[in-house]
């Protein structure tokens, strides 16, 4: 997109919902007739038939060893249905459950929102769906009559299984019919449309939408997950008995359902509110409620603090107000262009005296001044807040500007030291979860999503920090950033894990006390942090020295230089390489099983095949776990070259 | 970013031109004292958390000392150069040697691999294209740990080894001990057919050159590649049919070896000598040319004279280690000199069959249920993986190349898991070689065979390089996932001894060394590499 397209697109609607099609719909090619287009793609020479020949044999190899493995009746894939809850939350108590569901509702609306208000999705013509559709039901209908009938292994439990062609179709009947339908539909658009499938479009995400729905529909007609957990009892706390009961479809259709509901009761909502709502405001608040959310999700929903309201009220809330007003007011007052000499004298102030106050704390020397504030988490929080008021007070000029910049200047270090404050509160609160430790409340995909969220989220302000270190001119900044930078990227993360989980705590003065989890989030974000910052740096150095000149040639300061002209324009271009510093992170979360968490991997691998009916049964788990994955990593990875192409990186 | 700025009105009193600011507002002076506070903090928080540990580890009664590297740590390792180690310092380096193994082993088969999957995801045949789109978009979305499991779940789920473990049997065994392939092995009869190919080279050399001649005359396509490995093939194919042939070189090699093997001592000490002194004034010469102005010499600096001064006395000091001091070099030289061509004629002549036959005895002498390997006569082949029966189990022999559980599953882990990437690296590097290029070749006459080889593919290496180490490095610190299979490298071999001794830091902080210096050593060469192939510009 041009920027005269994306200045159009602010100014109206319908202009910007034409351009977007123009956009996402490129002309539709005449496609070749089939024999020539195989001609063409398959069997343009000799020597090209015979490549196609030989790695027709081989894909269809492996497909049929697939399949059969696939297929095979000694294959349990009931364990994965029925285990379904311990892959994604372990050990979640059961009276707690509606929790998890809260969350993922949470998750729904802010998806569905974004979806509508950031304008996602494009459209396709009904003779692609048409195609999608042939392709998909034949396609099963191929895979089913490829599946080897006779099942051979040379697995040790699983003999030889002799069947004919006709029984093994027998058995699979049900995929042959659910191919036929769905291609029939296809069939059916095809040629019922006639020529008027190339014009005919439809909403991309109208189609993810019916497919999600006709998946909620199966859970309220196939009975998966043909067990169920026994509650926890009193004598086996922590052992997880399966037996024969209620399915896993029964418990879960109903929420399931409200999910689906929700998400497009969203994606209404958003479409209405998209026109109302003026300018980015509603783009911003989104942004916004997505990194609130994971901290509302684990630390409130999940946890379910123990709020002592008493407390709260009288001493957070007062906390809260004190900062945001006396601290919006300051730096109000601080941004005024012409405050001169005056404020960086207040701003120098504040650091020595946040600065002092550390130093204090660390000595001890005011433990018992404040009587009232029983307790060391208020003093922290005090301590915190007064340090980045005086970092914001010493950006304060950077942000002088007219009255409305200045407002906004304020507004952002209300809302700021808002998250911060409630953060602090609710970290600090102990959890109320019966049955189960509180810091254990965090199992299986629940956990991988949580560590791998957070690291992100903590690892890139260190990665920000270290790339403008590593690219600044000022030498010991740039010895001390290379410095750490190549050491974490010298070493596998593996040893950083261990040295976290293991030898941390050693480094931890008395008193001070860590959970091996969080310990472990720590390792993972400095070492995240680490290739956060190559990343950002290559977008650092991209940026022509012309616009550093300008900066200076406007009389920026080094600060406003780095925060308005070469930020934002190093962030776009290393948007990409982050994503794809996201998908890594999320991939190494599977590291947790080495060093012993119960996450996703250990227990498809571990604890499904130690249940008394799946003895033994990790393949299939595994199998599971490796979609998980692909699907979140792979989702990403599309996402991100869109996001490429749509940033125009090299273009502009 | 819509941000408007206004530039701050500046009420600060007016800096004169001349005067420096006061100090704190020098950008100087606040710099330094914003990075020397900062170098400050850094400083006393890692004193501080040294203290910390120092007190916590005394409390916990934690030793850090280096002193299990030399103590028996009681530990057994389930594969490597030594799997009993008598020290901890040997368990360590077995653990290395491990990982080195496999990352040498992964990096080579990786870029094989990766490099034919890139290419053939640009191939405009449809259903190779796919298949490795297929098998990139697979490999590299799911995590190289779950890879690893698995591979290892699958191995370990199949059936035990019997004498005919198949699927192919003798050339490939995928049991649950591992999998088991051939070894290329290299006979005692290969030297003589290197000889044949060593008149191959110099065939083909001047064919390729006469060939290239007569292309450049007459501009016809005499293909002097093609025709010039066309030549070493042949000569291969013949010289493995009568290189017995060249067996009369046991006589002549064995005359060379007791030559050499009679030069009295003092020749060689002298010619080493003279060699020296001769190097030595040879660079003064040429140091003297080159401060040689078409005036005349120039004067020399003190540090001019130095240096010659330096060079001839290195050369007498040389001289002195050769005569005097080190007369055992010489020595050496002789005998190991002489030992060569004593080995090499052994490879020839009658005496090799005695040596063949008395190492297949003594393989049969320590194993006399193995079911040999076929092996081969000939001056190369391979030797297959076999299996014996000890009592009522069978289990892989020594023959070919047998990997463990751990190791295959690690192994095919990072190989196939590293060539997605590399296979996006290719794909990148050739994708980015600017389409004019193409156009130019084509426009040139050249094939599209021929852009690729001699247009493209030079170019596109430049761009691949650095990803490609990173991958490399990638890789080798991938390989510290073993653990979770339990094959014995680096980290795991750690982690057991430190369980062993209670050594933690000082065994992670010889891990960590050990994956830093690997990190280095291969961002050194990739540099090396990088540097000789940039492009020069002016």
């Amino acid at each position: 997109m041009t920027e005269i397209q994306s200045a159009l697109l602010t100014v109206d609607p319908a202009i910007a919902e034409a351009l977007e099609e123009a956009n996402a719909l490129p002309p539709e090619q005449p496609s070749l007739p089939p024999g020539e287009w195989i001609r063409k793609n398959l069997f343009p020479s000799i020597g090209g038939s015979i490549l196609t020949i030989l790695a027709g044999a081989f894909s269809l190899w492996v497909l049929r060893a697939l399949l059969g493995f696939m297929f095979s009746p000694a294959r349990k894939w009931e364990a994965v249905w029925t285990n379904m809850r311990l892959l994604m939350t372990q050990a979640y108590p059961e009276a707690q459950y509606v929790r998890i569901w809260v969350s993922l509702g949470i998750v729904m609306v802010l998806a569905g929102l974004s979806l509508a208000i950031f304008r996602s999705g494009g459209k396709i013509s009904m003779k692609r769906l048409s195609t999608w559709l042939m392709v998909g039901g034949f396609g099963t209908i191929a895979a089913v009559l490829l599946t080897p009938h006779n099942i051979e292994s040379a697995e040790a439990e699983e003999p030889f299984v002799e069947r004919s062609f006709a029984e093994a179709l027998g058995d699979r009947l049900l995929w042959i019919i659910v191919g036929a339908v769905v291609a029939g539909i296809g069939l059916a658009i095809w040629y019922g449309l006639g020529e008027r499938r190339r014009q005919i479009f439809v909403p991309f995400l109208a189609v993810i939408y019916a497919l999600l729905g006709v998946a909620v529909a199966l859970l309220w007609v196939v009975p998966f997950g043909n067990y169920a957990f026994i509650p926890e009892s009193a004598d086996a706390p922590s052992e997880f008995v399966a037996e024969t009961g209620v399915t896993v479809a029964e418990t879960t259709q109903t929420p399931w359902t409200v999910m689906w509901l929700l998400l497009g009761g969203a994606y209404l909502l958003g479409t209405l509110l998209r026109n109302v709502i003026p300018g980015n405001i509603g783009k911003v608040f989104l942004n916004f409620c997505w990194l609130l959310a994971p901290f509302v999700i684990y630390w409130v929903i999940q946890r379910d603090p123990a709020f002592d309201w008493d407390h709260i009220w009288s001493t957070d809330v007062p906390l809260f107000a004190a900062f945001a007003i006396g601290g919006g007011l300051l730096l109000y007052a601080l941004s005024r262009p012409n405050f001169g000499e005056m404020g960086r004298l207040v701003a120098a102030g504040l650091l020595a005296f946040s600065l002092f106050n550390w130093v204090a704390a660390f000595f001890g020397w005011y433990d018992d001044l404040f009587g009232l504030y029983e307790g060391f988490n208020v003093l922290q929080k005090v301590r915190v807040s007064f340090l980045l008021l005086a970092l914001a007070a010493l950006l304060a000029p950077t942000f002088a500007g007219n009255r409305s910049k200045r407002v906004q200047f304020a507004a952002g270090w209300i809302a700021f030291i808002g998250v911060v404050h409630y953060v602090f509160t609710v970290v600090n609160t102990p959890s109320t979860l019966e049955g189960i430790q509180a810091d254990t409340f965090l199992g299986g995909f629940n956990l991988t999503l949580f560590v791998a969220i957070f690291t992100m989220i903590f690892s890139f302000p260190i990665g920000l920090l270290l790339a403008l270190g590593r690219t600044s001119q000022m030498p010991l900044f740039r010895i001390l950033s290379t410095i750490y930078i190549e050491m974490v990227r010298g070493v596998p993360l593996i040893t950083v894990l261990f040295f976290f989980s293991n030898i941390l705590p050693l480094f931890l003065p008395s008193g001070m006390d860590l959970t091996e989890l969080a310990a472990v989030v720590i390792g993972y974000m400095l070492f995240s942090a680490a290739y956060l910052a190559e990343n950002v740096r290559g977008g650092l150095q991209s940026i022509r020295r012309g616009q550093f000149e300008a900066a200076d040639a406007i009389g920026l300061t080094t600060a406003q230089r780095t925060g308005f002209i070469v930020l934002p324009q190093a962030l776009r271009v290393s948007i990409p390489p982050l994503v794809g510093q996201t998908i890594a992170t999320f991939k190494e979360t599977s590291l947790l099983f080495i060093i012993g968490a119960f996450d996703l991997l250990r227990i498809g691998n571990n604890i499904i095949s130690q249940q008394q009916p799946f003895l033994g049964v990790r393949k299939e788990s595994l199998l599971v776990v490796c979609l998980i994955y692909w699907v979140g990593s792979f989702s990403m990875s599309k996402y991100s070259q869109k996001l490429e192409r749509r940033l125009g990186v090299g273009e502009r | 970013m819509a941000t408007t700025i206004t530039p701050p009105e500046d009420k600060s009193p007016r800096i004169q031109a001349g005067t420096r600011p006061p100090f704190y507002r020098d950008t100087t002076v606040v710099k330094w004292i914003v990075q020397l506070a900062t170098l400050a903090a850094v400083i006393f928080a890692m004193l501080f958390l040294a203290n910390v540990a120092g007190d916590n580890l005394a409390l916990r009664n934690i030793s850090t000392s280096f002193d299990f590297l030399s103590i028996d740590p009681g530990i057994s390792l389930s594969e490597g150069i030594d799997t009993e180690p008598v020290t901890g310092g040997r368990a360590l380096w077995v653990g290395m040697v491990n990982t080195l193994r496999l990352s040498i082993a992964g990096i080579f088969f990786a870029t094989i691999l990766g490099t034919l999957v890139g290419l053939a995801r640009l191939s405009n045949n449809w259903l190779v294209n796919k298949m490795s789109s297929v098998f990139v978009e697979t490999l590299r979305n799911i995590p190289l740990l779950v890879q690893i499991i698995i591979i290892a779940a699958i191995l370990t789920g199949l059936g035990r080894v019997t004498l005919d473990s198949g699927p192919y049997p003798g050339w490939l065994h995928i049991t649950n001990k591992g999998i088991g392939v051939p070894r290329l092995h290299v006979g005692d009869v290969f030297y003589q057919w290197a000889v044949v190919m060593l008149f191959g080279c110099v065939a083909a050399w001047f064919i390729h050159r006469n060939r290239s001649a007569v292309r450049d005359a007459t501009g016809r396509d005499t293909r002097p590649v093609l025709t010039a490995l066309a030549t070493l093939l042949v000569f291969g194919i013949i010289g493995y049919f009568i290189h017995p042939i060249f067996s009369f070189l046991d006589g002549p090699l064995r005359a060379i070896s007791d030559a050499i093997g009679s030069i009295p001592q003092i020749a060689v000490q002298l010619a080493l000598s003279v060699l020296v002194v001769v190097l030595a004034a040879n660079w003064i010469r040429r140091f003297l040319n080159s401060r040689r102005t078409p005036a005349g010499l120039a004067k020399l600096t003190d540090d001019d004279y130095f240096r010659m001064i330096f060079a001839a006395l290195g050369a007498l000091v040389a001289c002195l280690v050769f005569l005097r001091l080190w007369p055992g070099l010489s020595d050496w030289l002789i005998n190991s000199t002489s030992d060569l061509f004593t080995v090499l004629a052994d490879k020839f002549g009658d005496s090799r069959e005695a040596i063949t036959e008395q190492r297949r005895a003594a393989a049969i002498a320590a194993d006399p249920e193995a079911v040999l390997g076929s092996g081969s006569p000939g001056p190369f082949g391979f030797e297959q993986p076999n299996i014996v029966k000890r009592g009522n189990f069978a289990n892989y022999g020594t023959l070919g190349i047998n990997m463990s559980v751990g190791f295959a599953a690690i192994f095919l882990g990072v190989w196939l898991y590293t060539s997605a990437f590399i296979g996006e690296i290719v794909r990148g590097g050739v994708l980015a070689v600017a389409k004019g290029q193409t156009e130019a070749a084509m426009a040139v006459g050249l094939k599209r065979s021929q852009a690729l080889r001699q247009v493209i593919l030079p170019q596109a290496f430049r761009i691949i390089l650095p990803p490609m180490g990173n991958q490399y490095l990638n890789l080798t610190k991938n390989t510290s996932l073993a653990i979770a299979v339990g094959f014995s490298d680096m980290v795991q071999v750690g982690q057991t001894v430190s369980n062993q001794t209670g050594r933690v830091l000082p065994v992670l902080l010889i891990t960590m060394l050990f994956y830093l210096a690997c990190s280095l050593t291969i961002s050194v060469i990739v540099n090396w590499f990088n540097v000789r192939l940039k492009i020069v510009e002016r």
